[in-house]
């Protein structure tokens, strides 16, 4: 078997400590998990000459609502999103986590990392999205929040400096009637990646779609919105006939290609299946 | 012998242990992770082999540069076929397969080189600095590319490896009879095997000998090969199967290669070298499931009789021939399904491809025979607006029967009542119209399959085993058939433990080591149990013999009132006359009766003309019937399979809860081969060479399977009637999946895999 290359390995306690590693050392790579790094070290794509731990940085190791928004600590793990209180306020999150690899993998897998990774079959990426995630990121110098969606610089590709590092995710606690669904299509029940994924978020006003907000994951070079679609939903009743329209809609806002997971004519074609699933459970919940 | 009659041989009317559930004595150590495997018995700091392979798909070798790799620190040596010595010739079938290329190169990851390094980081250096020189030669890369007029030629004597043909009838006239026809062309591509412990070998030199520890399918296969090789006797090498973890055919034919690249660089070495494949090398470059292309037309008449059946197979070799004779020759001879049909014509060939060669492989050509057949049977229904499993029951093989060869079978065939056993089981009659809940169908579907089995044609089939009854009592095994998972070697220490009446969990089996194994032929053609547990019956009933005499002796008894069980033996007629088997074993030794037995079973021969393609094919048939129901979603084109009804005619099942594991992970693997697998090449190259895209079914995606029933038509040349199980089991559930399709969409389905995009896309043109 391939070896991994050799690296030094730095366990830093401390966010600063952490930060003034990145800043001082040459090629190093932060690790958290490992489930997308170690495969990655593996197959050579990626030989880093330090790596930086930060699962002994206690002070990011959390989920808690603060000030209106659900925080999310660097180092919290799959399951405990899974388990947490985001269950009752971003369904399609938990939905998404719960499926991602298997129970070993969501014990170590980080919402951070996944996002961090940059695939653009991300499954916690099209959830946070439509709840209008922010990303924190810092450096020795710099804090600075930006939206989800500027995180992503292309496929296996984030925005991130060499001395930066994402502390927290978070999100707005929804308003009372919004909720949110994600579903996805694999190639098997578990253990898969997704071969096109969506989420939906919407506030219900009565039957009225106050907001609604659509994501999309294996469609494009990165998880993305599809703004046209959403106006179109904004102030409507959800009847049968918007959700076709709807539907039809999104396959133009999508840019899906055919690799060994499946073709770009049947990602396009889902995109309207699970947008019209997601939504339909988005508003089912937001009863 | 009639040895399916061994229980009144032995005057019992009851069993004591075969055809009960009984916990394998292995189970425990592979549950809790203890079981060791070949690359758990590798000492740290062993030396390293990694095979250099071709990195284009044909090509000339003009050079083969060493120097740089050489130089890498840690590198013990580079080996390649100029260094052999023995032979450097390893064809299986035909003699098309060098051991190591040093004239041409026939797909990508054909062996060039053997390097050995104390550690990885090393082997990897050495990897990339050998340069090698091709002139390329231009690929063939599918079946029609191959037997193109102008096609480059993969091998000297063409593109061509084997031809088959049987005429049986007159398939003409047969169809001319007929009042429906139908035809259709089906794709079968390749498979792997996905055993969870990869290829692995490990090899231990002395000046004129070699130990090898090793995964694969055969210890006297691979002892041959090595000895090949290295142009040795058989007895300068010894192979130690270890454990194995899964098979499936996959490591009968790649086991001799890994053992032999170990044992022929640890000799040339001096030191023991381990060798052990990693995932992207067992997927890229092992031996896969043939492709095989299955043109197929049958027709029958109103009465619901099938009138002829015209066949024309294109097997795809890949690089080279491997077992693809033998492969064609099982799709030939089972062209007809499990059916009796007066005319057949079948045509079939074996060609090259510049691509990764096709091997054994569960089900052996019977997989993408069967999924034709009977693809065709429900074709054949439909059209003639029968029910299939009635249109199934007036065609099915029955005692006296002749198969597709023309082999009569006068005993052992059970495929009607498997047939009907499942029909009721499903309650099949209330489940004619498909089943709408919003966007999803539900359909119900039937398969049928035969398999013969162990050997085919007139090749020797034999089989060997030994048991020493120890001082105290304890009971040691030895057989060359394998643990690979399956268990067979467990179900022959039932078979003794019923005859000479011991606890199975006293009955040490022992790991196959050709040193003190006798040959007991491959773990191939699912007659591990069958030609394996007969040896060991054999055996066992020597010794029986030698423990009844010593008994005998000691209670002043005549043998007849002596019978062994439940640890002892003693006086049917007065049973407190009794002696433990420990006490009886020291007696033995002490009295003279010879403690040890050793058993060798020869089947029955048959005589098969290749010519004609008639003749007895094999001793014997496994039967097997399924029915599925299966849901298709028909916005998002997901299959899912939800039951199974599998029945089957095992002959006897030594132990039914070994029969519903074979049957449970067949379900499992051949869903995997409708649904899901797919091996993606692009030029040659494999796309896709590890679990996280060639995409297997895991626990969750496992259907609902419902009790196994097990019809048992006893096979008199088979210790009890056993006949084999683990093929058999995985070649129904194809077509089951297929036809279930079938009836949940109206889609019929051709090739395989059948994936959601392609369901998706066949209904989206059925609805233009």
């Amino acid at each position: 078997m391939k070896p991994l290359p050799r690296f030094q390995y730095h366990a830093p306690t401390t966010v600063d400590e952490a930060l003034l590693l990145l800043t001082t050392l040459d090629q190093a790579k932060l690790f958290t998990g490992g489930t997308d790094l170690v495969p990655l070290l593996r197959e050579a794509a990626c030989s880093p000459s330090h790596l930086v731990d930060l699962n002994k940085v206690a002070e990011l190791n959390y989920i808690r609502e603060d000030s209106g928004f659900i925080c999310i600590g660097a180092t919290a793990t799959l399951t405990n999103v899974a388990v947490s209180l985001i269950a009752s306020v971003a369904p399609a999150l938990v939905d998404a986590v719960s499926r991602i690899g298997s129970p070993q993998i969501r014990n170590r897998a980080t919402i951070t990392g996944n996002l961090c990774n940059a695939s653009p079959a991300a499954d916690s990426a099209p959830p946070l999205l439509v709840h209008e995630a922010e990303v924190t990121i810092k450096s020795l110098d710099d804090t600075r929040i930006i939206p989800l969606d500027d995180l992503f610089a292309g496929p296996k590709l984030n925005s991130l400096e060499p001395d930066e590092l994402v502390t927290e995710i978070r999100f707005p606690v929804p308003p009372q009637g919004a909720a949110s669904s994600y579903k996805r299509i694999g190639r098997r029940k578990a253990f898969t990646l997704s071969v096109v994924s969506a989420a939906a978020y919407v506030e219900m006003n009565g039957g009225e779609v106050k907001e609604a907000r659509l994501a999309f994951g294996s469609v494009a070079e990165t998880p993305i919105r599809t703004p046209d679609v959403e106006v179109m939903l904004r102030g409507e009743i959800l009847t049968d006939g918007l959700l076709v329209e709807a539907a039809e809609a999104v396959k133009c806002s999508v840019a899906p290609i055919t690799d060994v997971r499946g073709t770009a004519e049947y990602r396009r074609d889902m995109c309207g299946v699970l947008l019209k699933r997601a939504l339909s459970e988005a508003v089912e919940r937001a009863r | 012998m009639e040895y399916d009659k061994i229980l009144e041989i032995l005057g019992r009317k009851e069993f004591l242990v075969v055809g009960k559930n009984v916990t394998r004595t292995d189970a425990l150590d592979k549950v809790l992770g203890k079981a060791r495997y070949t690359a758990d018995y590798v000492p740290r700091g062993t030396v390293l082999l990694k095979v250099y392979r071709s990195t284009i798909p044909h090509g000339l070798i003009k050079r083969i540069e060493l120097d740089e790799a050489l130089k890498v620190p840690g590198v013990e040596g580079i080996y390649t076929g100029a260094d052999v010595t023995g032979n450097n010739q390893i064809g299986y079938a035909l003699p098309d397969q060098p051991f190591l290329n040093d004239v041409k190169v026939h797909y990508v990851g054909d062996p060039i080189a053997l390097i050995c390094a104390r550690d990885e980081y090393a082997l990897e250096a050495a990897f990339d600095r050998i340069h090698v020189e091709y002139e390329e030669l231009p690929p063939v890369l599918d079946v029609d590319a191959s037997l193109a007029e102008d096609a480059p030629k993969v091998h000297e004597g063409g593109n061509m490896a084997v031809t088959t043909r049987i005429r049986k009838g007159d398939a003409e006239k047969g169809f001319s009879e007929a009042d429906v026809e139908v035809s259709d062309t089906y794709w079968s591509p390749y498979q792997d095997h996905m055993y969870i412990e990869t290829e692995a070998a490990y090899a231990v030199p002395e000046r004129d000998k070699v130990t090898v520890i090793c995964n694969g399918q055969s210890p006297f296969l691979i002892r041959e090969k090595v000895a090949h090789v290295m142009g040795w006797d058989l007895n300068k090498v010894r192979i130690i199967q270890a454990l194995t973890g899964g098979g499936f055919g996959g490591k009968d034919d790649q086991g001799p290669l890994v053992a032999a690249y170990a044992a022929f660089a640890a000799h040339k070495l001096g030191k023991p070298v381990a060798h052990v494949w990693s995932r992207d090398e067992s997927l890229c470059y092992s031996n896969k499931r043939f492709p095989a292309r299955i043109k197929y037309r049958s027709s029958a008449n109103r009465a619901g009789k099938v009138t002829g059946i015209e066949v024309d197979i294109t097997l795809e070799c890949g690089a080279y021939a491997n077992r693809s004779p033998f492969w064609l020759w099982r799709q030939t001879a089972h062209a007809a399904g499990p059916y009796e049909v007066d005319n057949c014509s079948i045509d079939g060939r074996a060609v090259y491809t510049t691509k990764v060669y096709g091997g054994s492989f569960r089900g052996f050509g019977d997989l993408a025979l069967h999924y034709a057949a009977e693809s065709q049977m429900d074709k054949l229904a439909y059209e003639l607006g029968m029910d299939p499993i009635d249109f199934r029951l007036r065609n099915v093989l029955v005692e006296g029967g002749r198969t597709t060869c023309d082999q009569v079978l006068d005993h052992s065939v059970g495929i009607k009542e498997c047939l009907e056993a499942v029909r009721d089981a499903s309650d099949w009659a209330s489940h004619r119209q498909p089943v709408w809940n919003g966007s999803k169908v539900r359909g119900y579907g039937v398969g049928l399959a035969y398999h013969g089995i162990s050997t085919s044609r007139s090749t020797p089939d034999w089989s060997g085993a030994s048991l020493i009854m120890n001082q105290d009592g304890s009971v040691t095994y030895r057989t060359g058939i394998v643990e690979i998972g399956q268990g067979s070697p467990f179900g022959h220490a039932k078979i003794v433990a019923e005859i000479i009446g011991v606890d199975p969990a006293n009955i040490r089996i022992e790991l196959p080591d050709t040193d003190s194994t006798l040959n007991a032929k491959p773990t191939h053609g699912s007659r591990g149990l069958m030609m394996g547990g007969t040896a060991a019956a054999k055996a066992a009933l020597k010794l029986r013999e030698n423990m009844v005499a010593c008994a005998s002796e000691l209670f002043e008894l005549a043998s007849e009132r002596i019978d062994l069980a439940e640890g002892r033996a003693f006086d049917k007629e007065n049973p407190e006359t009794s002696i433990s088997i420990r006490e009886l074993a020291e007696e033995m030794y002490a009295r003279g009766y010879d403690p040890a037995a050793y058993g060798f079973f020869r089947a029955p021969e048959r005589f098969f003309d290749p010519a004609t393609g008639l003749g007895v094919n094999y001793s014997v048939y496994t039967f097997a019937a399924t029915v599925a129901e299966v849901e298709v979603d028909t916005e998002t084109g997901e299959t899912t399979l939800l039951r199974v009804w599998p029945a089957m005619d095992c002959g006897k099942a030594i132990d039914p809860m070994m029969v519903e594991g074979q049957i449970e992970g067949a379900v499992s693997q051949g869903m995997g081969m409708v649904l899901m697998e797919n091996m993606e090449l692009k030029g040659g190259r494999v796309l896709n060479p590890g679990f996280k895209d060639y995409v297997v079914p895991s626990s969750v995606d496992t259907p609902q399977i419902e009790p196994v029933i097990i019809i048992e038509k006893p096979y008199r040349h088979a210790a009890f009637g056993a006949k084999g199980v683990g093929e058999p089991a995985i070649i129904s559930v194809v077509p089951t999946i297929t036809n279930a399709i079938y009836h949940a969409t109206g889609l019929r389905f051709n090739e395989l895999p059948v994936r959601p995009w392609t369901i998706h896309k066949a209904l989206k043109e059925a609805k233009r």
